[in-house]
């Protein structure tokens, strides 16, 4: 482990884990331009029903009855649990007219119909809801980088950033390949992953500028990984726990908290990477010096 | 001497911080008990007044109850009654449905047919807590199980007919003042070009707008005037329409008998409903798409043997015309304003038609009393049209009225403004339309609550169990920090009005676990860090906790931004991750910092010694 990695290949370690850092965020890029989302209900409109029928029941069954009842195309999907299924189709011209029932329409069906949930959502809704969402996404940007310009040095800042943005871009390449719903679940948690992610790169730049302060003559990629290396502990275990407690929600929280679970994963794992990675590298490119915090040290104690 | 009262004075806690964290805890802790217990379904009945024969009300027997409902198979848990009301309560949502009509039945057969029956649901917890006002975490719908609607308030046609309106009254005004060949052009819902035919008439016609039309802009020079309805008229016309509407919908939301229905504003022009335990949504649509009317009746006489007898607000009837003198599409405009007396008045405009018609009728009827009256066109779960009529005011004609007049004696300010409400529902009222519906279901809400719970509580469990084994005896008291945090945070829910608990808000409790032990987890190394480099233990601790709290702080900053701009821009359940994810930063830092700093010192605060692991 020592001849591995210790501290004075330690800056390799840590270039090498950027250039794959910016692949794969080139990778991710090309992932949303190209297959772009499956966005869910929430933003393109739409009604999705949950229904529960008896086990024997195929989707051969299914289909031929509600599209003949609801007159235009149904898409049946089996659910994860037997007997579940997920209904999706285009809203009926009015809401504001009680819609066919779909027990209604089941009712031939042998055994009992029970129908778990139904989203009808306009589609001016879906749109409004869009917007807002990507609103969210970017007043949150704005205001840490508010902060953040702030708080740090400008190279700091510019390298927590770049590694936040990473973070983000790779959750949303992960979405866009494996086409899983794009719901208002998953934009929440991306959105929880632009605070986590920072949480990590603040930690490392505070133990940064700490050192920087107190080794004016030190050269920045060593300072750099005395930072990563004595929050290295605390960086594991924080990022271990979050693990461990988004496993359990993705374990057990049920479908309808997957997507969530899955992009908090993956934000927490590209999270814990990049701002060890990407974070500390690139303002040590773009020049950080110690003497970049020792005039300013003053108005930033508190 | 002197370096053992410096020492003393290193990690010590007042005894007023010791009894301040142990209240707060306590106190969340109480708050956070009624949630442990839950909630059972329930319904209320609540006894008509008129039903009263002697000072009592006459209410059904609980036994008899229990005896009717358990043979339905009805799985009852408790039957509570007190002087006015009876609460029964069930063990499973999905016979709310039977129960309710088997004690329809009942309370018709006893002969209390008008008794109320709404959903209800009923603390589990023990009578003392409940007592000391202590309830239980409110659910969001996806938990509960129930119906939503979003409704859109369309308001393109009140500003059209509002528009249309100007250009009529502007056209007599000028036939009136002998202004003919006046040509109206590019006639949209904001506003409209006026063409004169000379010059000359423009300053006559301007000082005439700005005195009786303040709430239009004119542009223009010469000969054209470009009409344009203001900003401020536009955001009022919008407001009032939206609270009129929302208004209607509390209203027609009560008939349907839910405690806890809610009907919010949402944005500029929706309106948000929400039915806990409802499972039809048909029959809330039906209820929902009701249209309104409105009438102006002369008043009769009480023994006059033509006419129709109209209950008023009190129940009282009142005894009117067969034939209305007015209808509501006549009225153009109501509101609510101080009269000169300081009385509370209702000023309504009519059309020319309307105006026409009540200056018949009024001139003849000088000094009698008129009535309003309300009335409702719904659909009732046969889907047959149901009509409810009901008077709203009646107001003695003071003299002869016009295409505008008042109305006085409405009471309040506060009643003149929801009389002009519900006036102006009988005219432009705005068409509302449904653009979102969710139904979850009873069997799916449980479902959500007992998957999200059991990752809360895995995941809890393998975190409690990781830092016992990484930091042995520091790891216990990250554990009851832990644990004290979620006490913290289920205590606030319950406590902040308001809060509602989503399935994303439990998938934000389950973040909060995770991320609550970076609190301690900071601080632990670098007091690790302070012991390597040869300090007593009290020396570490000081040092540590006082070295951590600002990295503690700035890394809990950008997570409280990401949740501080979800809470403003989601809407229900993204608006529970968010206060769960904020709640819990705070609550972590509470516990984090100054709980287990408490615990710390209390244990290791005088500890001297130098080069331990602890």
């Amino acid at each position: 482990m020592t001849q591995l990695l210790n501290m004075k290949n330690a800056s390799q370690w840590r270039y090498g884990t950027s250039v794959i850092s910016i692949l794969l965020l080139c990778t991710s890029l090309f992932f949303i331009v190209t297959k772009g989302f499956n966005w869910g209900l929430d933003f393109t409109g739409g009604v999705v029903s949950e229904i529960q029928v008896s086990q024997q029941i195929t989707n051969s069954e299914l289909s031929p009855l509600l599209e003949a009842g609801l007159g235009q195309k149904v898409s049946v999907v089996a659910s994860d649990e037997p007997g579940r299924w997920v209904i999706r189709y285009s809203v009926p011209e009015n809401m504001n007219t009680t819609a066919v029932s779909i027990e209604a329409l089941l009712a031939p069906l042998s055994g009992e119909v029970q129908v778990l949930n139904t989203s009808i959502v306009g589609p001016q809704v879906g749109q409004e809801l869009a917007e807002q969402g990507g609103l969210a996404l970017l007043v949150c940007m704005l205001c840490i980088m508010v902060y953040l310009s702030i708080r740090f040095e400008w190279r700091l800042a510019l390298g927590s950033l770049v590694a936040l943005v990473h973070d983000v871009v790779f959750v949303l390449g992960f979405f866009a390949l494996s086409q899983m719903e794009f719901n208002l679940t998953v934009l929440a948690a991306v959105l929880a992953i632009l605070g986590y992610s920072l949480n990590d790169s603040i930690i490392i730049a505070d133990r940064i500028r700490e050192l920087l302060r107190l080794k004016p003559d030190a050269a920045t990629a060593d300072i750099n990984n005395q930072a990563i290396a004595a929050t290295f502990t605390r960086t594991m275990i924080t990022s271990g726990t979050t693990l461990i407690t988004v496993s359990a929600l993705w374990l057990l929280g049920g479908a309808s908290l997957a997507g969530f679970a899955i992009a908090m994963f993956i934000g927490i794992l590209a999270g814990t990477w990049s701002s060890i990675a990407v974070g500390t590298s690139l303002p040590e490119v773009l020049g950080l010096k110690p003497e970049h915090y020792q005039e300013v040290a003053l108005p930033d104690t508190p | 001497m002197k370096k053992r009262s410096s020492r003393r004075a290193l990690n010590q806690y007042s005894h007023w911080q010791y009894v301040v964290l142990i209240a707060t805890l306590l106190l969340m802790l109480l708050s956070a008990l009624p949630s442990w217990y839950g909630e059972s379904p329930a319904l209320q009945l609540n006894y008509p007044q008129s039903s009263a024969t002697s000072e009592h009300l006459v209410m059904l027997d609980p036994l008899a109850l229990r005896h009717a409902l358990i043979q339905q198979g009805i799985e009852l848990k408790q039957i509570k009654q007190d002087q006015a009301t009876t609460w029964v309560v069930l063990n499973d949502a999905k016979q709310l449905p039977l129960a309710k009509q088997v004690l329809q039945k009942m309370s018709d057969e006893q002969g209390i047919p008008d008794t109320q029956l709404t959903l209800a649901s009923v603390a589990n917890a023990p009578y003392w807590l409940t007592q000391l006002g202590f309830n239980p975490i409110a659910l969001g719908l996806d938990l509960r199980g129930g119906v939503q609607f979003l409704l859109d308030v369309d308001m393109a046609p009140v500003y059209q007919s509002q528009t249309e309106q100007l250009k009529k009254e502007l056209g007599a005004w000028l036939r009136e003042h002998n202004m003919r060949g006046g040509q109206f052009k590019e006639l949209s819902a904001d506003g409209f070009t006026l063409l004169l035919a000379n010059e000359s008439y423009r300053t006559e016609l301007r000082d005439h707008l700005n005195s009786q039309y303040r709430q239009w802009q004119i542009i223009g020079s010469g000969d054209e005037l470009r009409l344009v309805r203001s900003e401020t008229e536009q955001v009022a016309l919008r407001n009032l329409t939206v609270q009129q509407n929302l208004q209607i919908m509390r209203s027609r939301i009560e008939e349907l008998g839910i405690t806890e229905a809610a009907v919010q504003r949402q944005g500029e022009h929706r309106i948000r409903i929400e039915l806990p335990g409802v499972q039809d949504p048909a029959q809330a649509k039906n209820v929902i798409g009701a249209t309104a009317s409105l009438a102006f009746y002369q008043v009769l006489a009480d023994d006059a043997l033509s006419g129709q007898a109209i209950l008023d607000e009190q129940g009282r009837p009142v005894r009117v015309a067969q034939v209305p003198v007015l209808t509501g599409e006549h009225i153009v405009d109501a509101r609510a304003s101080l009269g000169e007396m300081g009385m509370a008045e209702v000023n309504i405009s009519l059309d020319s038609q309307g105006g026409r018609m009540m200056a018949d009728f009024s001139r003849q009827n000088i000094g009698k009393p008129m009535a309003t009256a309300y009335s409702e066109y719904s659909r009732n779960q046969q889907g047959e049209v149901v009509q409810s009529n009901k008077i709203i005011s009646v107001a003695t004609i003071q003299s002869g009225l016009g295409a505008k007049f008042r109305i006085t004696g409405a009471g309040s300010m506060q009643d003149a403004q929801s009389l002009a409400l519900l006036l102006r529902a009988g005219s432009l009222t705005a068409p509302v339309t449904i653009v979102e519906e969710r139904t979850i279901g009873p069997t799916l809400g449980a479902e959500n609550i007992s998957n999200g719970f059991s990752a809360l509580a895995l995941g809890l469990g393998m975190t409690l169990v990781f830092m016992a084994l990484w930091y042995r005896r520091l790891g216990w008291i990250a554990n009851i920090a832990l644990l004290a945090n979620m006490v913290m945070l289920f205590g606030l829910l319950a406590l902040i009005p308001g809060a509602v608990l989503t399935l994303p808000g439990i998938a934000g409790l389950v973040l909060t676990v995770g991320m609550a032990v970076d609190t301690n987890v900071l601080i632990f190394e670098r007091i690790r860090d302070k012991l390597k480099e040869g300090n007593s233990v009290a020396r570490a601790i000081d040092s540590g906790f006082s070295s951590a709290t600002s990295t503690i702080f700035d890394a809990n900053f950008t997570t409280m931004i990401t949740a501080i701009v979800l809470y403003s821009l989601g809407n229900g359940p993204i608006q529970g991750f968010a206060l769960t994810l904020g709640l819990g930063l705070l609550t972590s830092m509470f516990t984090g910092i100054f709980a287990s700093r408490a615990m710390i010192n209390w244990f290791w605060g005088n500890d001297t010694r130098r080069s331990v692991r602890i």
